[in-house]
């Protein structure tokens, strides 16, 4: 066995005489022998990553999509009911669309507004002042404080006797906030909370602003460029690849967010569903309705969706990048 | 022709003093914006600080109260003694630290694999490890159940520990590797025809240099196992179930048991869980702001 550490050294001794390869007795290897040899090391690395994603990526992914055919509640007894699941999914179930038209709101309002409002952020506290450093803490600080706990707070300060009720009583206004039966009040105050962690969208862009070389701009201002056009034609182009990247990710976290479990009534559905989500939705399917078949279908359909969006975006880069 | 030289000047020094002055207005404008923002965001904090100070009766009344007429600080010993909350407490702590051994030690060990060793099939599993990345969680949740509770791990911690042995997610390997990549290769190289085999050459040289990553992933680690209410929640049967800090406040929060009589204390609850990752936040802001990030996506 070659394996082994002292035929190991002595097939090293063998091979090298004082550094030169001896071409008396090169050790005969076969194939598979060689092609062991020379990945067993790559691979003892990267044995945990295999194990992992095999057991807790690939092997659920595969079950879900088996267990998407079938009528499975968790028990023992279970039998296909082949693409009935998602036929009733988009057909008859009552809460679906609203469930999706949600989503879908949610998403494609609060990835831009993360944007644009950081990127605004991050070209006030861009300006070379001394005290830009204070600001750039203060700005971040609500970001390091855990969902769970912004979630506590709002949901108290939204409340019918809370701070925004108080305010809004000056002008003789009342919303419900959190509580709301209408989507769009319910969502839109969702975006009102996220604006508190807005320092996120803020250190994402001055990590890309950080990465652009100074004598673009110079050179730019110099060919009399104005602020805008420094920020669409070199901004945006040489921040791409970065921003690119997360937005993709920022999409699809965004798809399944399911903060409304810690402030929204029922369950994290809100009142009549006003604020009822994909991710939520596939929680209380799955484990408070037990229709495990039922919410594997609609996990699928969900990565589907997905999936289809980020194809969209991979496209839409293709076309600009095509275009510069 | 000397009064119009004269003149000139004259043009031109008061152009400069009201560009200074605009300048100065700007810069004023600018700090008061700031100034502006900054106690919006900041006033939710302050305003959460002030209620878990408050007694019962100042929350539960109709009127607002901003600033409590006597600060209850008993509603933080309520708080960790009473609620049960100091368990709770142990067991986060349980969870973090051993995640905070166990993913950045994971993560760059795999890392070293991908940034120093070839192998066959190296590109493919980096790729295909990337587009998990793209996956949604929410697609392996129930079937991990199943499997969890095939394995005994339901009601245990053991699902929120062991999965971050295999790396703790792809976004660290690949930081961890992009940051090994941008590292020279002479010193493995030189460590290599020394005869250090590859283990040592990764837990001598290569974990060592890979310090400002995995300060940064611990980090990481720490605030979203902290915040964590979710997976205790996923892998929760009953109430023998050893309930972390994120997921008591949680519970807390939904049960309906619990009055609204208890804002106070779940207030307490919040201020003491921003407590650590704010202190985090302030000792190691640098690595944070200025970020290792995104350094690997700058090609």
């Amino acid at each position: 066995m070659y394996s082994t550490a002292s035929s190991r050294k002595k097939e090293k001794a063998e091979r090298t005489v004082g550094g030169v390869p001896s071409p008396a007795a090169p050790r005969q290897y076969t194939r598979l022998q060689k092609f062991w040899k020379d990945n067993r090391e790559g691979w003892m690395f990267v044995l945990p990553l295999v194990i992992g994603l095999g057991v807790f990526t690939v092997y659920p992914m595969f079950q879900s999509l088996i267990w998407s055919f079938f009528n499975y509640t968790g028990d023992t007894y279970f039998y296909p009911v082949g693409l009935n699941n998602y036929i009733s999914i988009l057909t008859k179930d009552p809460y679906f669309w609203q469930v999706f038209g949600n989503t879908c709101y949610y998403v494609f309002v609060s990835v831009p507004i993360v944007l644009v409002s950081g990127y605004l952020l991050a070209c006030l506290v861009n300006l070379p002042y001394k005290s830009i450093g204070f600001f750039r803490v203060v700005f971040y600080l609500p970001c390091v404080i855990p969902g769970i706990v912004s979630g506590i707070l709002w949901g108290d300060m939204f409340s019918t006797n809370g701070v925004f009720n108080k305010l809004l009583a000056l002008f003789g206004c009342h919303s419900d906030f959190f509580q709301s039966g209408n989507s769009f009040v319910a969502i839109s105050s969702i975006f009102l909370m996220n604006l508190w962690s807005i320092g996120g969208g803020m250190i994402l862009w001055l990590s890309a602003f950080k990465a652009i070389p100074a004598q673009l701009y110079e050179a730019a201002q110099i060919d009399g460029a104005g602020r805008f056009a420094r920020f669409w034609h070199i901004t945006i182009p040489q921040s791409a690849p970065m921003i690119f990247f997360n937005i993709v990710t920022m999409l699809i976290g965004t798809f399944q967010y399911n903060g409304t479990l810690v402030f929204a009534s029922n369950n994290g559905e809100g009142y009549r569903n006003a604020m009822n989500m994909f991710a939520v939705y596939i929680y209380n399917q799955a484990f408070r309705a037990s229709k495990w078949g039922y919410a594997s279908a609609l996990s699928w359909l969900l990565l589907i969706f997905v999936g289809i969006v980020t194809g969209i975006m991979f496209w839409l880069r293709s076309r600009i990048m095509k275009e510069d | 022709m000397d009064g119009t030289t004269i003149k000139n000047v004259n043009a031109a020094n008061l152009f400069n003093k009201r560009k200074k002055t605009n300048e100065l207005i700007f810069r004023i404008c600018m700090h008061v914006l700031m100034a502006v923002i900054g106690i919006i965001l900041i006033f939710p904090y302050f305003f959460m600080v002030m209620k878990s100070l408050m007694s019962t009766e100042e929350v539960t009344g109709a009127e607002l109260v901003i600033i409590p007429a006597s600060p209850q600080f008993s509603n933080y010993l309520k708080m960790l003694t009473d609620e049960g909350y100091f368990a709770a407490f142990g067991n986060t702590m349980f969870v973090i630290i051993f995640n905070l051994i166990a993913v950045p030690l994971s993560a760059t060990f795999i890392a070293f694999g991908f940034a120093r060793c070839n192998f066959w099939g190296k590109n493919a599993l980096f790729a295909f490890m990337l587009s998990t990345m793209m996956l949604p969680g929410v697609i392996t949740q129930i079937p991990l159940y199943g499997l969890y509770s095939s394995l005994g791990w339901l009601n245990t911690l053991l699902p929120l520990t062991i999965p971050n042995l295999t790396g703790g997610g792809a976004i660290y390997i690949f930081l961890a590797r992009s940051f090994l990549q941008s590292l020279p290769k002479e010193i493995d190289d030189a460590a290599k025809i020394d005869g250090a085999g590859s283990l040592r050459r990764y837990f001598f040289i290569g974990l060592p240099l890979c310090k400002p990553i995995i300060i940064y992933i611990m980090i990481n680690v720490f605030n979203s196992n902290w915040g964590d209410y979710y997976g205790p929640l996923l892998w929760r049967v009953n109430d023998e179930f050893p309930s972390t800090l994120a997921y008591k406040v949680f519970y807390s929060l939904t049960n309906t048991d619990v009055g609204n009589d208890k804002i106070n204390i779940r207030m307490a609850a919040g201020v003491f869980m921003s407590l650590f990752p704010a202190a985090l936040f302030f000792i190691f802001q640098k690595q944070l702001i200025e970020g290792v990030t995104m350094d690997g996506l700058k090609g």
